[in-house]
């Protein structure tokens, strides 16, 4: 009989454990990158293939993106939860009203950098005064260039721009239609599509004192108060995959060829280059997606240089609490 | 005599039936040869052989997985033709029924053909969301507007006389409709849904284009990011094979509907 109550009592609890399982709920999650597929979007894939957003009961749900103020809009709208842009995009944005933060972030150099023929002469960015400049009329580029223009002692109209569409940088260059063109340094494997690699001169903003912040990560203010648990997972899965990635490029790029038709030795090369961007002091000591609040301050400063009505408390723009504890260090 | 009259029949007749793929082979020749002859680079044009190669051949540094974004494609055009070919018809037969509707509506849908699509396809993400449907509905405003125009012409531009003697035998103006009106407009609509349909195509892949993770246009979207252009070109192929059957099915079903209409035109 007491054997027969243990087997009852045991099933029930079985069941009841069973019910909580099932009632343990995956949250859905809309993630909006920044732009089309690129070397940079493998950690999500890679997450994605060995299961650990799974694991941590998240179902995202990757989205293709059309640039930064895009996925301001549609994080803003709540059509996506989690985005990818431009740092000084969102806080400008929220500076004017979007239910937006940014929460984490990916590179951890600024990623602007400017290509040309070594032939053309250029050695410092002032040498560019004067030259014609390629860049799309929304590019990040063309946005931040009167705050890179002051930081080098030149005025933002000493060049002559061009309105290009963004695949026709290299092109544009590659015929010598520009005597320059801003494209992320992410971009130079493509960039040697078009100029040989030994003719092919470049300048990063970075290594001139532009220090603002870049791709990061950006999250609706209702998900963050009604799903915090969800979103630290998140950042928490995507910094461990960033980690992962990192450290196996070829693999990172063969998972993101599983997903999408892309051309695997163009995306190794590419994430090679991006891996640049994570080689610093502060993504070895205080782990990947740290915020530096001087490094904030510098892209709110630039935000705030365009004329626009700032709230003073920076904290107001961005939030490090949903960053994972302990960290995701890169030790490169 | 007799004989060599036969033979240039039959040469006449062969030529008849292979002109067209005749016709583009030479120019895949001449694709492949000035490739070949000035060097050309692969990124600003790829060979027709390399292109084909990314078709239908394995390639080792890539898995386009070719039949997932052909089957999306196709569905949105399925779909979306489908859509803008009822919805035009009936949007035009409201308006040739009442001339009020058509005062008020004719200057909206001008306002909305005239939209660049590609401007607001951004916004129609964000109001309807990612994915299929709103590639549809992007479909549909770049095609929809033919099919209106034509087939309310169709419907309008009777013959006077015709018009007057059913008016005079009393026939009402659903008669008018059915027996004199419709089929009057049948050449109209398919000149329309001729026009549309390659408009549809043009209009899933620009949809592909801004929100969409599958498809043959993010295969371009995506291989134009890394310069990557046999890929784009394999797709570009894909997509105008898909224009010309859609074009070619419409032509089928236009005989099929009025034969009539292609009897008087043989004889005269």
């Amino acid at each position: 009989m007491g054997k027969r109550i243990f087997s009852i009592l045991a099933v029930s609890f079985l069941i009841l454990a069973g019910l909580t399982g099932l009632s343990a709920e995956t949250t859905k999650i809309n993630f909006l990158l920044n732009w089309t597929i690129s070397g940079d979007h493998a950690p999500y894939y890679v997450a994605m293939d060995k299961g650990w957003f799974k694991e941590e009961g998240l179902d995202v749900n990757v989205m293709i993106g059309q640039g930064s103020g895009f996925s301001v809009q549609m994080v803003d709208a709540g059509k996506a939860q989690i985005g990818i842009s431009d740092a000084p995009v969102p806080i400008e944005a929220r500076a004017k009203g979007a239910k937006i933060k940014i929460v984490g972030i990916i590179f951890d150099k600024h990623p602007n950098c400017m290509f040309f023929w070594k032939d053309s002469g250029i050695k410092v960015p002032q040498d560019i005064k004067g030259k014609t400049v390629a860049v799309p009329a929304s590019d990040g580029h063309k946005v931040m260039w009167p705050a890179f223009a002051k930081m080098i002692g030149l005025k933002p109209d000493d060049v002559k721009f061009i309105n290009i569409d963004p695949t026709a940088k290299p092109a544009a260059l590659g015929t010598r239609k520009a005597d320059v063109v801003f494209e992320l340094y992410t971009g130079k494997p493509f960039m040697e599509k078009a100029v040989p690699a030994d003719q092919l001169g470049y300048i990063l903003w970075a290594d001139y004192g532009f220090n603002a912040y870049a791709h990061s990560y950006i999250a609706n203010e209702d998900f963050m108060k009604n799903n915090p648990e969800a979103l630290r997972k998140f950042l928490k899965v995507s910094y461990r995959a960033w980690q992962y990635t990192l450290n196996n490029i070829p693999e990172a790029i063969t998972i993101l060829s599983k997903y999408h038709p892309i051309n695997r030795d163009d995306f190794v090369a590419n994430l090679t280059a991006v891996k640049e961007f994570f080689k610093t002091d502060r993504y070895k000591n205080y782990g990947i997606g740290y915020i530096d609040p001087a490094r904030m301050q510098d892209t709110i400063d630039i935000v705030k240089e365009k004329g626009v009505q700032m709230n003073p408390d920076p904290k107001y723009y961005y939030t490090s609490e949903f960053l994972p504890s302990p960290p995701y260090k890169f030790d490169f | 005599m007799n004989k060599r009259k036969s033979v240039s029949f039959n040469a006449a007749r062969i030529w008849e039936k292979i002109k067209t793929p005749a016709v583009v082979l030479a120019l895949l020749i001449l694709w492949e040869l000035c490739v070949r002859i000035f060097k050309i680079k692969e990124y600003i044009l790829p060979s027709p052989i390399v292109v084909l190669q990314h078709l239908f051949l394995k390639q080792p540094d890539a898995n386009y997985n070719w039949l997932i974004h052909i089957r999306i494609t196709l569905t949105e055009l399925g779909i979306s033709f489908a859509i803008t070919s009822a919805l035009g018809i009936l949007i035009a037969i409201v308006l040739a029924w009442s001339s009020t509707l058509k005062k008020i509506f004719m200057p909206v849908f001008v306002f909305l053909n005239s939209l660049p699509i590609v401007a607001i396809a951004p916004l129609l993400v964000l109001w309807f969301g990612y994915g299929l449907k709103t590639n549809i509905l992007i479909a549909f405003l770049v095609s929809f507007f033919p099919i209106v125009i034509n087939t309310t012409v169709g419907l309008t531009e009777i013959d006077e006389d015709l018009l007057d003697l059913v008016k005079y035998l009393n026939g009402t103006k659903l008669q008018i409709f059915l027996k004199l009106r419709i089929p009057n407009s049948l050449p109209y609509i398919f000149a329309g849904l001729k026009i549309s349909s390659t408009m549809c195509v043009v209009g899933a892949i620009v949809g592909e284009f801004i929100a969409s993770d599958k498809g043959l246009g993010f295969i371009i979207i995506a291989s134009q990011y890394t310069m990557d252009s046999p890929p784009i070109f394999a797709s570009l192929i894909l997509v105008s094979v898909f224009g010309v059957a859609l074009f070619g099915i419409v032509a089928a079903l236009e005989r099929m509907c009025m034969p009539w209409y292609f009897r008087v035109r043989e004889r005269g």
